[in-house]
C-alpha cells in the first residue's frame, strides 16, 4: 500500500528565547516492512541542520534557531510503500543490539499485580505476547471505547488532578506492553509512527516491537489488538517516549503546546 | 596482603635505606634544624600565591583552602615504574576496548563473562551512546588510575577514574614547588619529568578532533564554573594548553556544529575537553534542568562535528560494581592475564558473602557504589562500633549499592609532621592520556593521610599531597 | 587566540567594580566629613541622605533603614551584601569577575584583587566606628590604586587592556556626573548672590568627592567658585575625573579595539556621541543649555556606550 503523509507540527517558544535548539526525528527508514519513495522536512534551519544517526538507528536533525520570533512550523511530507508481514521486521542492518532493549526505564511502569499472570503462561513465545497484548487491552480498556489517535506523540494520559478523567494513549498501552515483557526478560521497543485507518483518517500512533531469537523484530499494538499491518509506516524506535521525541526543544515544549496537524491518504500507483 | 605492619617505602626491615631513597635520606640528614619546617612555610606561600585553592563543598564562597603539601618527595624506582606503566596501560587499553564493545555489539555480555543487567540496568550506562564511533575508537581519552602498594613488588588497583578524573594541576604544581624548594635534592638524582603534560594533553585532544577540522583544531575547556571546587585546575590547564576556557554559556550550536561566542563574532570548536558531569552536559540529551551545559553539544558529537572528551558514558567502565570484572576484561579483550591486581571485592547481594561481610565488618572497608571522595565510606579498623553497626543496617537495606573489600595496608612513606619526619601512609594516582597513543607520565599524584595511623587519603578528609619522583636509570 | 565575549565582559566590569567601590568610599567619606560639621539640628541627615541620592541609594536605604545615621548609612554603603553597589558587592562582584578571567589578568592583578576581598571580607562591620571608618575608607582607595597600578604596569596593551580601562573611565565618567547632578544648583550662576557659607560647604562636598579640592587651587588660583568648580569636573582636560578627561580614555580605549579588530563598531558611534557633548563647548553654553538637563544627557549617553558595547562584542 503507498500512503501519503502530511504532518505540521507547530508552537511558538516563549518569548525572549535567546537561542532554541531543536532535535527532530521525523525521517522514516526504509526497511523490510517499508520504502520511503519521498520524504521532505522543512521548517526553520533545516538546511544547514546537523543530521547523524541517534543511538536506537533513527534518523536525526540537530536544528536551531537564534532568537526566534512567533510560530515555529516543521512541515512533514512524504509517500511511504508498505507491505504487509504479519508484524515481522525482522533483524534490520544498522541497528542497536536487542538486548539494550531490556534495559528497563522510568516510563513503562507495570503494576505488580499485572506482572504475575504471565509467568506461568504456557504455550510458545508468540502465544504469550500475544497474550500479554490482550491483557494490556483489558487493562486500559479495549480499542472501541479508546481513542484512536494520538493528540501529540508522546501522549500518556495526563493524571494530574485538573484533569481526572483523561483516557489512556496509545503510548500508555505501549509502554504497559513494554514494561511487562521486559519483566519477562524479553527485549520490548517503543516505536512512534503514523497509522492510517479504516476510513482513510489517521495520524500519529504508538505501538512495540519485541524480540524473537528466531523471527527477530515483531510489532505488537496493544491500542488496536493487532500486529502492524500495511496501514502503519514505522518513522523512529526507542526505548520509550522519552528516548523516541519526534521532537525535542531547549527551551522545553510541553505536550500540549505542541500542535500536530497529520493527515494521511492511501494512494493508487499506476502501473505502467 | 594485609600483614599488620605496613611497607615502608624508605626503610627496609632491617633499618637500612631502600635504594631509590639513598639521596634523599642523605639530603635528610643534611638539612639544618627547622629546616625542613621552613620549607614548608615557604611551600604554603608559594601554593597561595599562585592560587591553588580547591573550595569545600558547603562552606562559604571565598573560604578556599590550600591543600597541604608534604615537602618530602616519594620515590619510585625505574624498574617498579615500568612495572607499573606497562600494567597500566594494558589496563586503559583493555577499558576502552570494553567501552566499544559496550556501545556496539556487547560481546562480552552474550559471553557471559558480565551479567547483561549489571550494565545494561547501570545508571552510567549511556544508551546515546550506541552506535557512535568516536575518533581513533578511543572513549576515555584522561584517565586516573587509583593504585595503593602493600609490598616491595605488590601492587593494587583500588578504582579507575573514567569520567572527568581530576588532580593533575596538582601533580604539576608540586613538582614546580619541590624545584624551588629543594634544587639541590633534584641535582643529586636523576628525576623523570612531568611538565609535558599540558603539552602531551594537547596532543592527544589534537588527535582526536573530528576529520573535518583543520591542521590546528580549536581546543575548548569547558567548566562548569568559578564555584567548581576544581575550578583552579580547569583554568590551570586551559592556560599551560593554551585553550580556551569555557562555560556552557560561551559555547552554542548552529548547523550541526559548535561554537564559541568571541569579542569578533563566533568560531568553531573541534574538541571539547569537557570537566561537567554527563548528567549535565546537554540539557536536550539529558537533564533537561541543567543550567551549565549546552544545548545540542551531544548531538553535534553524535553527527561526528565536535569531540567530546571524555565521551559521555565512560563511568559504566568505572562503576564500583563494573570494577570486580576489570581482570576479566583484560582476559577477554587482550588475551592477557592482568598485570596489575584488583582488590578482593564481596559481593554482598549474595547472601553467603553478605554475610561473611556483616560477621567481619570490624576488619573490613565498605564503600558506596556510587560515591567518591571518600565521603559515603567506611574504613572498618579506624571506625567505631557505632560506625559499624550503621553501615550493616545499610548494608542490609540496600546489598546492591555497597563493596566491601579488605583494608589493606597501604604503605608508608616519609612525611613532615611537626619539624619531625614520620610514616604516613599514601596512594598514587598516575595520568594516563590515550589518544593517537597512550602516554603516562612517569609518577602522578602522591597522596597522603597526613593523621597518624590513617588510611583516608582524600583532600575533602584531612590529606595531603607529595611531589611524586620516578626515578630514572 | 581570541576572547570569549564573556572574558571582555569580566574584564569591563571587573574594572568598573573595583573604580565603584573606591567612588562608593570616597562619597561616603564626604558624607562623614559633613555630618561632622554640619550646625543644623538634622543637618547630619541631611548631609548623608543628598549623599545617597547622588548615588541613586535612597530609596533601597529607605526600604532597610528608619533613620539615616552615620551607623546605618556606614552600613549600607561599606557592608550590606544586600545593597549591589555597597563596597561589600562591589569587591565581591570585582573579585568574582576576575577569578573568572584568571588567566586573562596578571598574577599581580589578581593578587592585588584576591587580597582586598580577603581582607575586606574578614572585617566585621561593628569594628568599624569613628576614626576607624576613615582609616578604613582610605585603605579601600588604596586597594583600588594598587589594583589600578597593577594593572598598569604588568598587562599586555591588547583587547584586554581595552575593556579594562573602558570599563574603568566609562564608571568614572558616570559617578562624576552624578555628583555634579547632585548639587547642580548650587553650582547655577547667580547674578547678585555671592556664595554663603552653606554654598562654600557645599562646594567642598562636591570637590572632595572627586579628590578635587587641593587640586583646585593649582588650576584656578582662585577661591572657590561655583562656575569654576562645573569647569573643573566637566571640561579640564588635565582633571583626571572631568568628563571630557574620562570621554577621552573611553574614547582611545575604543579606538583601540577598532585598530586590533580592524573594524568600528556601533559603540564608536555611541562614544563620538559622547565626546561630541563635552568637546568644542564651554561652560556659558553648557549653563545657557541647562546644567541638570546636560549631566543627565551625559548620563544617558555613557550609558549609551555601555550598551553597545556589550552588542558589539558579544558581552551577554
Amino acid at each position: 500500500m503507498r500512503i501519503s503523509i502530511d504532518h505540521r507540527l507547530s508552537f511558538t517558544p516563549p518569548p525572549g528565547t535567546g537561542q532554541a535548539v531543536f532535535h527532530l526525528l521525523l525521517t522514516p527508514r526504509s526497511g523490510p516492512t517499508q520504502t520511503v519513495e519521498s520524504w521532505s522536512v522543512e521548517g526553520p534551519g533545516i538546511g544547514n541542520a546537523g543530521r547523524f544517526t541517534d543511538g536506537f538507528g533513527n534518523a536525526a536533525h540537530l536544528v536551531n534557531q537564534i532568537r526566534p520570533e512567533g510560530e515555529i512550523v516543521f512541515h512533514v511530507r512524504g509517500e511511504v510503500e508498505t507491505r504487509d508481514s504479519h508484524g515481522v521486521l525482522g533483524r534490520p542492518a544498522g541497528e542497536a543490539v536487542p538486548a539494550l532493549y531490556r534495559r528497563s526505564t522510568e516510563l513503562p511502569k507495570v503494576p505488580a499485580a499485572f506482572k504475575g499472570d504471565f509467568a506461568n503462561t504456557g504455550g510458545t513465545r508468540l502465544d504469550l505476547l500475544h497474550a500479554l497484548m490482550a491483557e494490556v487491552g483489558a487493562a486500559l480498556g479495549m480499542p472501541d471505547q479508546a481513542p484512536t489517535q494520538m493528540q501529540a506523540d508522546g501522549g500518556q494520559a495526563q493524571t494530574s488532578a485538573d484533569e481526572p478523567e483523561e483516557r489512556p494513549m496509545p503510548a500508555d498501552y505501549a509502554h504497559l506492553f513494554i514494561g511487562a515483557a521486559r519483566s519477562l526478560d524479553i527485549p520490548a521497543r517503543y516505536v512512534v509512527g503514523y497509522r492510517l485507518a479504516d476510513d482513510d483518517e489517521g495520524g500519529l500512533h504508538a505501538w512495540a516491537e519485541t524480540f524473537d531469537e528466531g523471527l527477530g523484530w515483531i510489532g505488537f499494538d496493544p491500542h488496536q489488538q493487532l500486529c502492524p499491518t500495511e496501514r502503519y509506516v514505522r518513522l523512529a524506535v526507542g526505548l520509550d517516549a522519552d528516548t523516541a521525541p519526534t521532537l525535542r526543544a531547549v527551551p522545553a515544549i510541553k505536550d500540549q503546546d505542541l500542535d500536530h496537524r497529520v493527515s494521511l491518504k492511501s494512494v493508487l500507483t499506476s502501473i505502467d | 596482603m594485609g600483614e599488620n605492619t605496613p611497607f615502608d617505602e624508605m626503610y627496609n626491615a632491617d633499618g637500612s635505606v631502600r635504594e631509590p631513597y639513598r639521596a634523599l635520606s642523605e639530603w635528610l640528614a643534611e638539612q639544618p634544624e627547622k629546616g625542613l619546617a621552613l620549607m614548608q612555610a615557604d611551600a604554603e606561600a608559594i601554593f597561595r600565591k599562585l592560587g591553588i585553592t580547591f573550595a569545600v563543598y558547603g562552606s562559604e564562597e571565598g573560604t578556599e583552602k590550600v591543600i597541604p603539601f608534604d615537602v618530602i618527595p616519594r620515590i619510585i624506582a625505574a624498574n617498579e615504574w615500568r612495572k607499573l606503566s606497562r600494567g597500566i596501560e594494558q589496563r586503559v587499553k583493555a577499558l576502552n576496548a570494553f567501552l566499544y564493545d559496550i556501545y556496539h555489539r556487547q560481546e562480552i555480555l552474550k559471553a557471559g563473562r558480565i551479567p547483561e543487567k549489571l550494565i545494561l540496568n547501570n545508571a552510567a550506562f549511556c544508551p546515546q551512546m550506541m552506535g557512535l564511533e568516536p575518533a581513533r575508537g578511543v572513549y576515555a581519552h584522561i584517565i586516573g588510575v587509583d593504585i595503593v602498594r602493600v609490598g616491595p613488588d605488590e601492587f593494587y588497583v583500588l578504582e579507575d577514574n573514567l569520567r572527568t578524573p581530576s588532580g593533575v594541576s596538582y601533580m604539576l604544581e608540586d613538582r614546580e614547588a619541590m624545584m624551588m624548594l629543594a634544587p639541590d635534592l633534584f641535582q643529586r638524582s636523576k628525576v623523570a619529568p612531568v611538565e609535558t603534560y599540558p603539552e602531551n594533553l594537547r596532543r592527544t585532544l589534537e588527535s582526536v578532533a573530528p576529520a573535518g577540522a583543520g591542521r590546528n583544531p580549536v581546543i575548548a575547556v569547558l567548566t562548569p564554573g568559578i564555584y567548581n571546587s576544581a575550578y583552579f585546575e580547569h583554568s590551570f590547564l586551559a592556560d599551560q594548553m593554551g585553550a580556551q576556557l569555557c562555560e556552557g554559556q560561551d559555547l552554542f550550536v548552529d548547523g550541526g556544529k559548535v561554537y564559541m561566542r568571541t569579542t569578533t563574532g563566533p568560531e568553531r570548536v573541534d574538541v571539547i575537553y569537557r570537566r561537567i558531569d554527563d548528567d549535565y552536559l546537554d540539557p536536550l540529551t539529558f537533564r533537561p534542568d541543567s543550567m551549565l551545559g549546552v544545548p545540542g553539544i551531544f548531538d553535534a558529537y553524535r553527527a561526528g562535528n565536535v569531540t567530546l572528551v571524555n565521551a559521555p558514558g565512560t563511568g559504566i567502565a568505572d562503576d564500583k560494581a563494573v570494577y570486580t570484572y576489570v581482570p576479566e576484561i583484560i582476559e577477554f579483550y587482550l588475551g592477557e592475564k592482568a598485570l596489575l591486581n584488583n582488590v578482593p571485592t564481596y559481593n554482598c547481594t549474595d547472601v553467603d558473602q553478605r554475610a561473611w561481610v556483616l560477621e567481619n565488618i570490624a576488619e573490613l572497608v565498605v564503600k558506596e557504589v556510587h560515591g567518591s571522595g571518600g565521603y559515603g565510606m567506611m574504613v572498618g579498623p579506624t571506625s567505631t562500633k557505632a560506625q559499624h553497626e550503621e553501615f550493616k543496617k545499610k548494608i542490609i537495606a540496600r546489598p546492591d549499592n555497597y563493596i566491601v573489600q579488605p583494608t589493606l595496608a597501604l604503605s608508608t612513606c616519609p612525611t613532615h609532621i611537626n619539624n619531625d619526619v614520620a610514616p604516613r601512609h599514601v596512594d598514587l594516582r598516575p595520568y594516563v592520556l590515550v589518544g593517537d597513543e597512550v602516554r603516562i607520565t612517569p609518577g602522578g599524584l602522591t597522596r597522603v593521610a597526613l593523621k597518624k595511623g590513617s588510611l583516608v587519603v582524600n583532600s575533602s578528609q584531612g590529606g595531603g599531597t607529595k611531589d611524586t619522583w620516578v626515578l630514572e636509570d | 587566540m581570541r576572547m570569549l565575549g564573556r572574558t571582555a565582559q569580566n574584564l569591563f566590569w571587573l574594572s568598573r567594580y573595583v573604580e565603584r567601590a573606591e567612588n562608593m568610599a570616597r562619597l561616603l567619606e564626604v558624607g562623614y566629613r559633613m555630618s561632622l560639621t554640619s550646625r543644623r539640628e538634622g543637618g547630619a541627615s541631611e548631609h548623608l541622605i543628598s549623599m545617597l541620592q547622588a548615588a541613586e541609594m535612597d530609596e533601597a536605604f529607605a526600604e532597610r533603614h528608619d533613620v539615616a545615621d552615620v551607623d546605618t548609612v556606614a552600613y549600607f554603603m561599606m557592608f550590606d551584601p544586600t545593597n549591589p553597589s555597597s563596597v561589600y558587592s562591589c569587591l565581591q562582584a570585582a573579585r568574582t569577575n576576575a577569578r573568572s578571567v584568571r588567566t586573562a589578568i596578571t598574577t599581580d592583578m589578581w593578587e592585588s584583587m584576591n587580597g582586598a576581598w580577603l581582607e575586606f571580607s574578614q572585617i566585621k562591620p561593628r569594628d568599624v566606628r569613628g576614626a576607624k571608618l576613615l582609616g578604613l575608607l582610605q585603605w579601600v582607595r588604596q586597594r583600588s590604586h594598587e589594583f589600578r597600578g597593577a594593572l598598569l604596569g604588568t598587562i599586555l596593551r591588547d583587547d584586554g587592556f581595552a575593556f579594562l580601562q573602558a570599563g574603568n573611565f566609562v564608571e568614572r565618567a558616570d559617578n562624576t556626573a552624578r555628583i555634579l547632578d547632585m548639587k547642580y544648583y548650587v553650582l547655577l550662576p547667580r547674578s547678585s548672590l555671592v556664595g554663603g557659607e552653606i554654598d562654600i560647604q557645599q562646594w567642598t562636598l562636591i570637590l572632595r568627592a572627586a579628590s578635587a579640592h587641593r587640586s583646585y587651587g593649582h588650576v584656578y588660583h582662585d577661591r572657590y567658585k561655583a562656575h569654576n568648580i562645573a569647569d573643573f569636573l566637566i571640561l579640564r582636560t588635565e582633571m583626571p575625573r572631568s568628563l571630557v578627561y574620562c570621554a577621552h580614555f573611553v574614547r582611545d580605549n575604543l579606538n583601540l579595539l577598532a585598530k586590533l579588530y580592524g573594524r568600528r563598531e556601533a559603540c564608536h558611534d555611541a562614544m563620538e556621541d559622547m565626546l561630541k557633548l563635552v568637546e568644542g563647548t564651554n561652560m556659558d553654553q553648557i549653563f545657557a543649555h541647562g546644567l541638570h538637563e546636560f549631566l543627565n544627557d551625559f548620563i544617558d549617553r555613557n550609558n549609551r556606550v555601555t550598551d553597545t558595547l556589550s552588542a558589539s562584542y558579544n558581552f551577554y
